[in-house]
Order: C-alpha cells, then structure tokens, then sequence
C-alpha cells in the first residue's frame, strides 16, 4: 500500500476504503441473506443447527484458538450463534413472531462488525465438528457469514486483490504473466539438468493430454522444488500433463469468502481443461486448491473433469513401481502436516505418508494427526492477511508450534502453499527457526533415482536461495 | 388432589403426548424434506451416505468419544442411557399405556429401574454443575440449559419417590403429582426447544453434509437477485 493512500484499519485487517463506505448495511446483509437461502442449500442446515444446539461446549474443547486465548468469543459453538440468532430472528416464523410481540434482538452495524471480527478469528479448520454429538458444522457457517459479509463489503483487502487479479487482472492471484511463467519453467529446467542432469521439460498448452496442472500460482514464485519435483515425476512415470496459458492458477480464495467468486474461479479450471481436451484436473500440493477444484461436479455438472492431487498421481505411480528411488535418502528427523482442505474429511491422508516412508530414514507423525490434525493456523486465507501474523502465528499457530517442537523433526513436509507459508511464519515467531517447512514433493525429488550421475549433488538443498 | 391427579395422567398427558408427536413428526417431516429438496437441486449429487450414517451411530453409541473431558462425557452417557430407558420401559409406565391403548412391551425390573433412576437423578444435577464449572460450556449456557437438565431431576426424583413412599419423605400423592406435571412438561417442551435433538439428532450428519452440494449456480443466482452480475469484483 503506498503511503498517500489511507489505511482503513477498522477491523483486525485491512478492507478496502470502499467497504467503509457502504451504508445501509443491516438491511443490506439481510437482502442478501434472503438471496443466498433462496438460491443455495444452507437453509436447511442453518434450521437444523438452529435447533439442535445443546451448548455442550464440546466445541470448545477442540478449538485451537480457544484453548490458547481461552476468550469467551473464541468458543466455537458462541461463534456460530452470532448468524443463527441472524437467521432466527429474520427468516423463521417463531424468531418473526416473538420480535413482534416482544421485540428483542435487532441487527446493527456495530453487531454486523463483530461478525466480521469473529468470524476472520476462525480458521474454519472444522475440528470443532469432529467432537460435535450433532455434527454441527461451524466451518460451513463461518463459510456462509463471511459471504454474507462479502457482499456488504466486509473482506481482508488481500483476499479481494487476490481474486481481482485472477478474475479481471492477469488472469491469477499472482499476476504472473504466460512470458514470465515461462521463463520461470525454462529456469526449472536449467536447473533440473545442472543439478539432476536430466533433461525434462514443463510441456505448455499441450492438447489431449490426460492432466492439466494447476498449482498454487505462488510456487512458480516460491516453491521451485516442489515444482521441479512435479516435473521429475511426470518425467520418470511417463505421466501426461499439460500447463495451460489460458489459466496456470489452481488458488480459488473464493472458498474463504464468496461462492459467487467460487463459482466463477472453479468454472474457468473447468474451462480451460476443457479448452485443451484434457481429463482431469491435476491440482499441485495445495489443500484449498484441491478442495475447492473438488466442488467442479457442484458447479459444472457430473461430467466435469476428474480431480486428482498430486499426492494422489504420485503415490500410485510410486505403488506401481513408477518412480525409481535411491532408497531412504533422508537422513534427517520429518514430520508431516496435514493440511485441514484434504484431511478432515480423510480424502487424502495415506498417499503422502506412502511417499515420505519410501523415502525418509526417520518419518515421525505429530499427535494428533490425519482427520484430526491441528490447523497450521493460516486456513481459510487468513495466511494471506500479514497484517494479522501475531494473531495467526502467536494465537492461532501456538498449538501448532507445540505441536512441531515434540516430535523433534528438523522437516516439516506440508503439501500445501499457505500452510508452507504460515508454517515458517509459525516456526520463526515460535523459537523454531531452525525446522525446514517444505513440500511432499521437495524430498521426494532428492531421492529419484534418474539413472544419471548428478552433475553438482551439493546444490540439491539449494536451488530455492538460487532461485530467490 | 386426586382429582388433580387424575388430570394430570389423563387429559394432560393426551394433551402433551399429542404435542410430543405431532411436533416431532413435523420435525422429521420439514427435515426429510429439505434434505430430498437440497439433494434435487445440488450440482454434484454423490453423497457419501454409508460414512454419514457411521458417523451418525458411531455418536449413537459413543464408544471412545468421551473426549478430553472423560467425567463430562461419562455424566453425559449416563444421562441420556437412563432417560431413554426409564420413561420407556418402566413397569408402571407400560401398565398406564396398556390401561390406555391395550399396547404393552417387556418391561425392566424394577430394581434395575430404580438404579438407572437414581443416575439419571444424579446425572442430571451432575451435568449443571459441570456446566458451570467447565467454561466452555458455561459461557454457551442459556437459563433453558440449566432448566431442562433440573427439570428432569425432578421429575426423575419425585418418581424414585412415588415409587417408595417407604423412603419418601414426602406423601405418595404430591410425589407422584410433581412427577407426572414435570414429566408432561417435558414432553411439550421436547419439540420446541434444544430437545429435538431426540429426533434431529441422527439427521444432523446427514445435513451438515447436504448443506455443501450447492446448486450448480447458487453462487451467480445470488449475484443475479442482488443486481451484481456484472459488478467488478
């Protein structure tokens, strides 16, 4: 942000000077929120939640930021009954009828901003619904009121730029141009043969092929190994794959604050598998990529292409004898990061673990793990948002942190671009500043076999400093 | 008093049995409706019903789920374990539905009866100190959460009475009085408030699930009703 500029600082995070602007916005929000019940499938949770709630605080019990700060509106179930009392009071008929007869409960302005500040404090990570007797889903509700608050205006700037960027900029949250992306791919490969000596290439726009590759955008920025390791994979397992210039960018930030901008990010993966006569959409080591690229049957129909992780591509083609390894090449202590956008719901637990036991000496698991791993603190774009990093890695990450320091690792492999990211952050705020945070794919690439002598082996651990 | 009495197992309990299952029943009917009506609109209608309905009695029987909490989870288990069993299967009770309806069950023995009813009665008041002392779930807590679970050690206790009037020290006639007006009370308030889970509750998966399978166009759906169409992001 240059200087000249105002800085809106009413919230936690910055919003755009235009969202303070916004006026009317009670009645505007509950506009809203008639459109989204009409036209969506929330009601029916939203009435059921109303419900059923029996204030156990079991939620409490599991709340990462909870358990740290211990504050009253850091308790989940507390969260969640700022949009329900919301939506009890307007859009059911008790809620109607006990406002006119006794009055009551009335939304504000200054009730609408703390929403925005509760609900930007939730990671919406969804362990919470784990120990939840009714399944009560807090994460889809902060899902919903952050819409909802969208569309009053009430997003981190940085998550809004994001999406300008992909949707009516560049063409990705990065803003990285095709001439740059291929320049930064032609750097890959130099390094690939000056390290690895082999020659492999990110192929561009390739039609017919079987995968289109979508990562995180940001790694073609900041994570060469995991991109090259992507690369070498494809090589040595005679994948088919295919970067596309129409869209290069699997980040849909649409999860973390509006389905109206999911939809449209989600459709333009769709667009350009399609475009190229692909099958399936390859999403690289990102969780909410690969869970938002997942809702591509919700938004374009049974025939959308099939989604596939690259954990996922990596850990068959390692199980059919695909990838030929030098053995257990990692020396040193690794520990693994369940990234929340594909484990809680246990779609991609095993296959990451399948990798790193082929090829770690010492592969410990943090406690808990899998379905019930703690966030890394960033989930839901709040790793986006750096004017709130004491919050996200002091707060949110604290656990985490502790988490990390008993298992011992040196390597924390997280396959996913914003827990990488707030990992460091986590480690760097948190007295750990010398455990490594890299991906899945990183160590993988240090342990194929390419049946070549490496022409330089004592840069493999640095092509990210050459690269930055 | 008897004719109080009278009242209260007669007329009133019809009264409150009625609004007991008509309001579930409108319940599970609104419930099974918009799931089906959620599930003909949603885009991707692969829904992992077999996982849900694991998840769903993994929580009707919650075997390992006691949580860090373990005193908390056990009063709970135990609560709900004896307040489904006594009402239900009751000798006396099945003697006031057979006298009513000519429908009879096989009942506990009473001893066993009496046993669940003294931890339903200590579970009950168990559970209210435990939300107050536990700050989660006190800082959750409305009057209503303190009120059913007192309600129902009343109800349980005054029954335990009735039951012995050797023990009681009170008359048999206002024990059993304040058992059936609690017990009635109950019933009504089953439907309309935090109770419902008694018939939501194996639904609640199931919806948390359904509620994500958006219609395909919900998203640009509401950018059309709000006039956003064609607004920059």
């Amino acid at each position: 942000m240059s200087p000249a500029e105002p800085k809106p600082r009413k919230y936690s995070y910055y919003v755009e000077a235009r969202a303070l602007e916004v006026t009317d916005r009670p009645r505007r929000f509950l506009e809203t929120f008639a459109a989204v019940l009409e036209h969506s499938n929330y009601a029916v949770a939203l009435d059921a939640y109303a419900r059923v709630c029996s204030k156990c605080g079991r939620c409490a019990d599991r709340c990462q930021l909870y358990e740290t700060t211990g504050e009253e509106r850091d308790v989940p179930g507390g969260r969640g009954d700022l949009l329900l009392r919301v939506y009890r009071r307007y859009f059911t008929i008790g809620g109607r009828l006990k406002a006119r007869l006794v009055g009551g409960f009335t939304l504000t302005d200054e009730y609408l901003d703390r929403m925005a500040e509760e609900y930007y404090r939730c990671v919406a990570c969804r362990r919470c619904k784990e120990v939840c007797p009714m399944g009560i889903d807090q994460g889809l509700i902060t899902h919903l009121a952050r819409w909802l608050l969208a569309e009053v205006g009430v997003t981190p700037k940085a998550l809004v730029l994001a999406v300008r960027e992909q949707l009516q900029g560049v063409g990705n949250t990065s803003a990285i141009p095709v001439a740059a992306l291929k320049n930064t791919c032609e750097f890959l490969e130099e390094e690939l043969q000056d390290i690895y000596g082999v020659t492999i290439q990110f192929p561009f726009d390739v039609e017919g092929a079987e995968h289109v590759f979508f990562p995180a955008v940001s790694d073609y920025l900041l994570e060469p190994d995991t991109l090259m390791a992507n690369a070498a994979v494809m090589h040595v397992s005679g994948g088919s794959w295919t970067i596309g210039t129409g869209n290069y960018d699997g980040i849909n930030y649409g999860l973390f604050y509006s389905d109206r901008m999911m939809e449209r990010i989600v459709g333009r993966l769709v667009a350009e598998v399609r475009r190229l006569k692909a099958r399936k959409i390859l999403i690289g080591e990102c969780g909410h990529a690969t869970r938002s690229a997942w809702f591509a049957p919700t938004f374009c129909g049974p025939d959308a292409p099939e989604v596939v992780n690259f954990l996922q591509y990596t850990a068959r083609a390692l199980r059919e004898g695909k990838i030929p390894l030098k053995g257990k090449v990692i020396e040193e202590r690794v520990t693994y990061h369940d990234p929340c956008n594909i484990a809680r719901a246990g779609r991609i637990t095993e296959e990451p673990r399948e990798i790193l036991r082929a090829i770690c000496r010492d592969f410990v698991e943090m406690t808990p793990n899998r379905t019930h791993n703690l966030c890394c603190g960033g989930g839901s774009g709040l790793v986006s948002v750096d004017e709130i990093r004491p919050f996200r890695t002091r707060k949110m990450g604290k656990m985490k942190a502790d988490q990390i320091r008993a298992t011992g690792a040196r390597i924390v492999a997280a396959p996913c671009a914003n827990c990488k990211k707030q990992l460091r952050e986590v480690c760097e705020d948190n007295g750990l500043a010398d455990v490594q945070v890299v991906g899945v794919h990183d160590l993988l690439l240090r342990a194929i076999d390419f049946g070549v002598e490496p022409k330089a082996e004592e840069k493999v651990e640095s092509s990210s400093q050459a690269m930055a | 008093m008897d004719l109080w009495l009278e009242w209260a197992r007669g007329p009133l309990f019809r009264i409150a049995i009625a609004f007991l299952i008509l309001g579930l029943v409108r319940h599970v009917a609104i419930a099974v409706f918009e799931i089906a009506w959620a599930v003909r609109r949603a885009g991707d209608k692969n829904i992992p019903y077999r996982k849900l309905a694991r998840a769903t009695l993994a929580w009707l029987v919650p075997a390992g789920k006691l949580g860090h909490r373990p005193l908390y989870g056990l009063t709970t288990l135990a609560f709900h374990v004896s307040i489904v069993i006594v009402p239900l299967f009751l000798g006396g009770h099945i003697a006031l539905w057979a006298r009513a309806t000519d429908l009879a069950w096989p009942a506990i023995p009473n001893l066993l009866a009496d046993v669940l009813t003294v931890i339903a009665t200590a579970a009950a008041v168990l559970l209210v100190i435990e939300r107050i002392a536990a700050r989660g779930p006190q800082m959750l807590s409305r009057f209503s959460d303190y009120a059913f679970p007192l309600l129902i050690a009343v109800v349980f206790g005054s029954g335990f009475l009735a039951m012995h009037p050797a023990l009681s020290p009170v008359a048999f006639r206002p024990a059993l009085l304040v058992h059936a007006l609690g017990a009635n009370l109950i019933l009504i308030f089953i439907p309309f408030s935090k109770l419902s889970h008694v018939i939501l509750m194996p639904l609640t998966h199931l919806i948390s699930e359904v509620a994500w399978h958006f219609p395909p166009h919900a998203g640009s759906e509401v950018g059309l009703a709000l006039g956003k169409e064609n607004e920059p992001v």
